[in-house]
């Protein structure tokens, strides 16, 4: 029993390599695309102009307010009957970093929010202006700090990419799914993954950690 | 050199500056005492635009400032602020601090800036810790060096808003002393302080606030030989120094 657990184990572990590149690709890119959403969330929030505060709101509201998966099929069905047609990993992209985005978005917001105003005072006592005290003296800051919560919602948003399966996408558990079923042997199948998954998380949060020390490094 | 015509300050409903009247000359020193919520916090601030006024008229170098536009930004670099809690940027290090300014503010030649700045933190006795990041220095050597970034930008006017005030006793006199060289030079400061004996021997004039208005000036000699006012003998009776 257990040895015939782990002879389908060896065997497939292997196949599953095109399905956890998927997931890296996923992955980065929805991080990446949803670092940039956030930041222009965040930047379009601390505006102080009604429309755009009032915009970036609906969006995080919406995102927050609404399961994960729906906004994937939302994106995948309604906008190629919008007559936007970008396929399937595009939209799977989109639709995490969407989502990644507004989450980011608030991680930011609240790092620059907690920056002490002294801060800002003495940046544009030297006759900076708002701009210049932000990009200067604010985010470099504010930056350091989002650090461990960033961290937290990138291996959030490797997790989430498995939501992509249900746009058909192969990634891991696309294949997973397709594995159990072609062998009938369904848990060695959910075991790789899961181990796939733990590589890529613990990876990525060794990596932060990393850099959250060497960011540290000068300050109290 | 900075110019106070009927200054009133509003927060809410409560009325914090109650008419300010006053002048200060190019290189006079003058150092402002009072009570907490007297106002003189509030003053220096409305100075520097860090709080915007709700009448009366600030002018500075013979111009008057509004409260909106490019006009504030440019009057702050001839009129700095050194902050009781320092504001050191603590990403930068001590001489990226004071180059910080000139750099990003006027887009000086980093060589140069660089060659300033580290006159200047000479000049505050912090040559040797150009390097440090504020998180290694005393709070005397911080304000030290916020001192330092403030004169990178060549101001003519330097606000002082209760600089020992967050410093531990042993470190006061590094600052005070600094603060008396500068004095010397003939920068003319305003300065808003518990320092009596500071106030006392630095100062060309000495303005006492009381609830929000200058309720006596004058020489260091009146105010702290010869107070007349009710206020302010009771204020220098308290601190009995």
């Amino acid at each position: 029993m257990l040895l015939d657990f782990f002879s389908v184990v060896i065997e497939y572990a292997p196949r599953f390599i095109p399905g956890v590149i998927m997931t890296l690709q996923l992955s980065v890119l929805s991080i990446l695309l949803g670092t940039v959403f956030g930041f222009f969330a965040t930047m379009l929030k601390m505006s102080k102009i009604k429309p755009l505060t009032k915009a970036t709101d609906i969006y995080i509201t919406i995102v927050r307010g609404t399961p994960l998966l729906l906004q994937l099929f939302f994106i995948f069905y309604a906008l190629p009957d919008l007559g936007i047609n970008i396929g399937r990993f595009t939209s799977a992209v989109l639709g995490l970093a969407f989502h990644n985005g507004a989450y980011i978005s608030e991680i930011f917001r609240g790092a620059i929010e907690s920056i002490d105003y002294g801060q800002k005072e003495a940046a544009r006592s030297l006759g900076m202006t708002s701009w210049q005290a932000m990009k200067r003296v604010i985010l470099p800051q504010a930056f350091k700090r989002s650090v461990p919560a960033l961290g937290n919602q990138f291996i959030i948003a490797v997790k989430d990419s498995s939501l992509a399966s249900v746009i058909t996408i192969t990634e891991i558990i696309m294949l997973t799914r397709q594995y159990s079923a072609a062998t009938f042997n369904a848990w060695p199948m959910y075991f790789i993954a899961g181990c796939y998954y733990l590589i890529i998380t613990t990876s990525l949060s060794k990596a932060l950690l990393m850099l959250e020390k060497r960011l540290k490094v000068n300050e109290r | 050199m900075v110019t106070i015509k009927n200054l009133h300050k509003y927060y809410g409903d409560l009325e914090v500056l109650k008419g300010i009247d006053m002048e200060v000359l190019e290189g006079e020193v003058v150092c402002m005492i009072g009570s907490s919520g007297s106002g003189k916090s509030t003053l220096l601030r409305c100075i520097n635009f860090l709080e915007k006024k709700n009448e009366g008229e600030i002018w500075i170098d013979g111009k008057q400032v509004f409260n909106k536009g490019k006009d504030i930004n440019e009057i702050r670099q001839k009129v700095s602020m050194v902050f009781q809690r320092f504001n050191l940027f603590p990403h930068m290090t001590a001489v990226q601090n004071v180059m910080e300014g000139p750099l990003t503010v006027l887009d000086a030649d980093k060589e140069e800036t660089k060659k300033q700045a580290l006159e200047l933190l000479e000049k505050v006795g912090l040559a040797d810790k150009a390097d440090e990041y504020p998180a290694m220095l005393s709070g005397g050597q911080q304000q030290r060096v916020a001192i330092a970034r403030t004169l990178a930008m060549s101001p003519k006017v330097v606000l002082f808003d209760e600089p020992t005030s967050a410093l531990d006793p042993e470190t006061v006199g590094e600052v005070l002393t600094v603060m008396k060289d500068l004095a010397k030079e003939g920068m003319t400061m305003i300065v808003v302080t518990h320092e009596m004996s500071f106030a006392k021997e630095v100062s060309d004039r000495v303005i006492f606030l009381n609830e929000g208005v200058i309720a006596e000036q004058g020489t260091p000699e009146e105010i702290f030989g010869n107070p007349k006012h009710e206020r302010l003998k009771a204020f220098l009776g308290q601190l009995a120094f």
